[in-house]
């Protein structure tokens, strides 16, 4: 039990941990496939 | 004279008007036939079945948003209906072996009957690892089966609000847990491939059916033909799923085109259901398809006489090695009604 519960809380730090790399590298989809001609959104 | 002039002009022209009337007469009686309103017109199911692709000329300077072509109309017809049928008959398929097979063999049971001495089958350390997998495995398995199925299954039945909001945070434990599973398969493949090379036990474990069948029990080390397969198809499958989901996640980076990433995706579905497949295979002898067995990643140890009859071989190094764990008991076993019994 010991080690299913900490499988779990390391599965969230990592995830956790993940989120914060992703949100410094991926930008966003309509910044990424578009020119700065274009205007997405409102 | 003048007037003579005059008349013979008015007969010339009615001349040529006659001529031109009766050179132009055919032309109107063939247009006056009964047509096809559409035979000029272009059908686009015949313009894509005649041209293997349709040329074309853009103006954005983003050449990826191209999505006029006909490989992109193949890759959406293995999305929304190819990919459907083969996670629909691998899934359950799977489920329904599984489910005649729980109903005309039952829980395979300690035969002897429980020694009441436990051995080590795992460490503290390989409980961890294995949880953290499955774990991760379980929640991307779900939120995998949601983008494929769910539209399909889940929608009508909670609704569109519910299912957006369901789907966003499947989507996102989708992405981030996969950093945790792409560890988890790592330290698999470190931590137990020298006990998965496949061997002579496993070929006799195969013909003998790995005793799934009657009450044989072929000899094997650690682990038997079947685990060895279950390690492999996730080191494998995990690895395959792991690479084309960062992919997927990171579109289009390393100058992948747009077929690249319909290829990534292709393979990351494939791969994803049979993968599930697989593992409903194993969660099933792990857990209800076999008495003693759900203990090794549960508590960490296995009665003695279930590592003698599943793993006989590797109960004797371990006995030669350090000898049975007296110190803890083991719960008798108690009788189970199974369908079978």
């Amino acid at each position: 039990m010991k080690a299913f519960i900490s499988a779990c809380i390391v599965a969230i730090i990592v995830a956790g941990v993940g989120l914060f790399v992703l949100q410094s590298l991926q930008v966003p989809a309509d910044v990424a496939f578009s020119t700065s001609s274009v205007r997405l959104g409102s | 004279m003048a007037k003579l002039i005059a008349q013979l002009r008015l007969v010339a022209g009615a001349m040529a008007l006659a001529i031109i009337v009766a050179v132009a007469a055919p032309q109107v009686s063939s247009a006056q036939q009964p047509v096809n309103p559409t035979a000029n017109a272009v059908q686009e199911q015949q313009l894509l079945k005649s041209l293997k692709t349709i040329d074309g000329r853009g103006t954005i300077p983003d050449k990826k948003s191209y999505v006029l072509e006909q490989p992109g109309r193949d890759w959406r017809h293995f999305h929304q209906v190819t990919l459907h049928w083969i996670g629909g008959i691998a899934i359950l398929g799977v489920l329904a072996l599984l489910v005649i097979f729980y109903l005309t063999r039952g829980m395979i049971r300690i035969e002897s009957g429980r020694s009441g001495r436990t051995v080590v089958r795992f460490t503290a350390v390989e409980r961890f690892v294995h949880w953290l997998t499955a774990t991760c495995f379980i929640i991307l398995a779900l939120s995998g089966l949601n983008i494929t199925f769910g539209r399909a299954l889940l929608l009508p039945l909670i609704g569109p609000g519910a299912f957006t909001t369901w789907s966003e945070f499947a989507k996102y434990a989708h992405n981030y847990l996969s950093f945790p599973f792409t560890i988890g398969v790592v330290a698999i493949f470190l931590m137990w491939i020298a006990g998965n090379i496949p061997n002579r036990v496993d070929v006799e474990w195969l013909k003998r059916g790995g005793g799934m069948v009657g009450h044989d029990h072929p000899p094997a080390y650690r682990f038997n033909a079947g685990q060895k397969m279950i390690y492999w198809i996730v080191v494998i499958g995990g690895t395959a799923v792991a690479v084309t989901g960062y992919l997927l996640m990171f579109p289009f980076y390393g100058g992948l085109g747009v077929g690249d990433m319909q290829i990534a995706q292709v393979v990351h579905g494939v791969v994803a259901v049979l993968f599930v497949a697989a593992m409903l295979g194993h969660i099933y002898i792990g857990t209800i398809g076999m008495e003693g067995a759900f203990e090794a990643m549960g508590e960490g140890t296995v009665d003695v006489n279930w590592a003698k009859e599943h793993h006989r071989l590797w109960l004797e190094d371990e006995m030669g090695r350090v000898g049975p764990n007296e110190s803890q008991s083991q719960p008798q076993a108690r009788p189970m009604a199974t369908p079978a019994e």
